[in-house]
């Protein structure tokens, strides 16, 4: 990993007028229902899901269509560095963002007579860090395939062809296929429920290894994906 | 020394080390996916699950419909559904922020009898099996999920409950589609 790579990502995101205006939203919309119906309490926030995504958008494929990572590469920069430079800036942002989000709320909430409590406050945010890590290894695998935002449509046709599958399998009694959309939905949205983790009887082996091997998985072949790039200033990237 | 560009080195080492957590992680992940078909582990469900005391009157503050959850420890298809519904992150949110969610476990197996406000509970709503799921709003005759149909069909008719719950409804809503136990008394 690289420090002055983590950096310059952050000051990328922070400099995109689009981005600032969707995140402002995604992060100011729910503490205003949460000022209006205190009673909803800390679900209002759902998960950090669409601020990470807009944070992750692009994150590699962006460099990629405009000849950055032509320049980048120019200088003794392994690409594995930069990809999990990348993933890290995105899942720091993303982490702040969210528990940034949790804190206010709780805030508003206790201003409004309906004080969380902390174990479920500490649950919300231990969530949202490894969905940020989770979802940011899925975009970085998605953003080394396509140039632009070309991620987001990956992301897009891979959810759709999950849901699609479960609600074949529902309708032609596939279990099988159901199993398999499933899996999809889980590969796309890597998360783990605290809450289960820390409540359950026994262990929920399957969702920890699940999430952990995704996020490698994406990881590792992300790297190799750009590792396999042949960039020069003649290609389209 | 290889070659400038060359897949193995400069700057383009394969990362060897993650590529083999990588594998050694998506195997665990079989073998966990396969050993929990066959023997499902007790999960903990996510809804924050309010006591019966004072949900009547957090249900008149917030103007939000009471969904009881009338199960009982020794019940199949309440833990079918407990792991099924109430243990999926997504269910668990909805059903915290449109109901008052209360569970009233029965442990009159267990104990000889129930606690008062449970034995009234049961009685007020007339619960002769498990699960049963009840949906209350004030003003409005309750709507009734008598066994477990199902994740799909319980999810359902948890979305339409709550519509009819702030719409209003006409008396007597009972759905009997599932399985279920007998409360055997």
């Amino acid at each position: 990993m690289n420090e002055a790579l983590i950096l310059a990502m952050l000051r990328q995101r922070a400099a995109s007028p689009v981005r600032l205006v969707l995140l402002a939203f995604l992060f100011g919309m729910p503490l205003l229902v949460a000022v209006g119906a205190p009673a909803i309490g800390l679900s209002v926030l759902g998960d950090g899901y669409g601020m990470i995504l807009v944070l992750a958008a692009g994150m590699i494929g962006q460099d990629l269509s405009s000849g950055v990572l032509q320049l980048l590469f120019a200088r003794p920069v392994t690409r594995s560095s930069y990809v999990l430079s990348r993933w890290i800036a995105v899942s720091l942002a993303g982490v702040a963002l969210c528990t940034l989000q949790a804190l206010f709320c709780a805030l508003l909430l206790t201003l409004r007579s309906a004080q969380p409590e902390m174990r479920t406050l500490l649950l919300v945010i231990g969530d949202n860090v490894l969905l940020a890590f989770g979802l940011a290894a899925v975009m970085t695998l998605f953003s080394s395939l396509l140039g632009g935002f070309g991620d987001l449509a990956i992301l897009l046709v891979v959810t759709i062809t999950g849901k699609v599958l479960e609600a074949i399998a529902q309708f032609a009694n596939s279990p099988i296929m159901g199993r398999i959309g499933t899996e999809i939905g889980i590969f796309v949205l890597p998360k783990i429920a605290l809450a289960q983790v820390f409540g359950s009887a026994d262990v929920p082996w399957f969702m920890l290894a699940s999430y952990a091997s995704t996020v490698t998985l994406c990881l590792a072949f992300a790297i190799v994906v750009m590792n396999r790039k042949e960039l020069s200033y003649a290609s389209s990237g | 020394m290889p070659a400038p560009g060359s897949a193995t080195g400069g700057t383009r080492r394969t990362p060897w080390a993650l590529l083999a957590l990588a594998a050694v992680l998506l195997v665990l992940r079989i073998v966990a996916g396969l050993l929990e078909a066959h023997h499902p582990p007790d999960i903990a469900d996510l809804v924050v699950w309010r006591p019966i005391s004072g949900s009547e009157g957090m249900a008149r503050v917030t103007g939000k419909p009471i969904l009881y959850d009338f199960t009982a420890d020794w019940c199949p298809p309440c833990r079918l559904m407990k792991r099924e519904v109430f243990a999926d992150p997504e269910q668990a949110r909805k059903i915290s922020v449109l109901y008052i969610p209360v569970r009233v476990l029965d442990r009159s197996r267990e104990d000889g009898r129930n606690p008062p406000d449970v034995a009234a509970l049961q009685t007020r709503y007339r619960i002769d099996g498990f699960p049963t799921l009840v949906v209350v709003s004030p003003g409005n005759q309750p709507q009734v999920l008598n066994g477990y149909p199902g994740r799909k069909q319980t999810i359902a008719w948890l979305e339409s409950a709550v519509g009819k719950a702030r719409l209003g409804i006409r008396p007597g809503s009972v759905t009997t589609p599932g399985a279920g136990d007998s409360i055997g008394r």
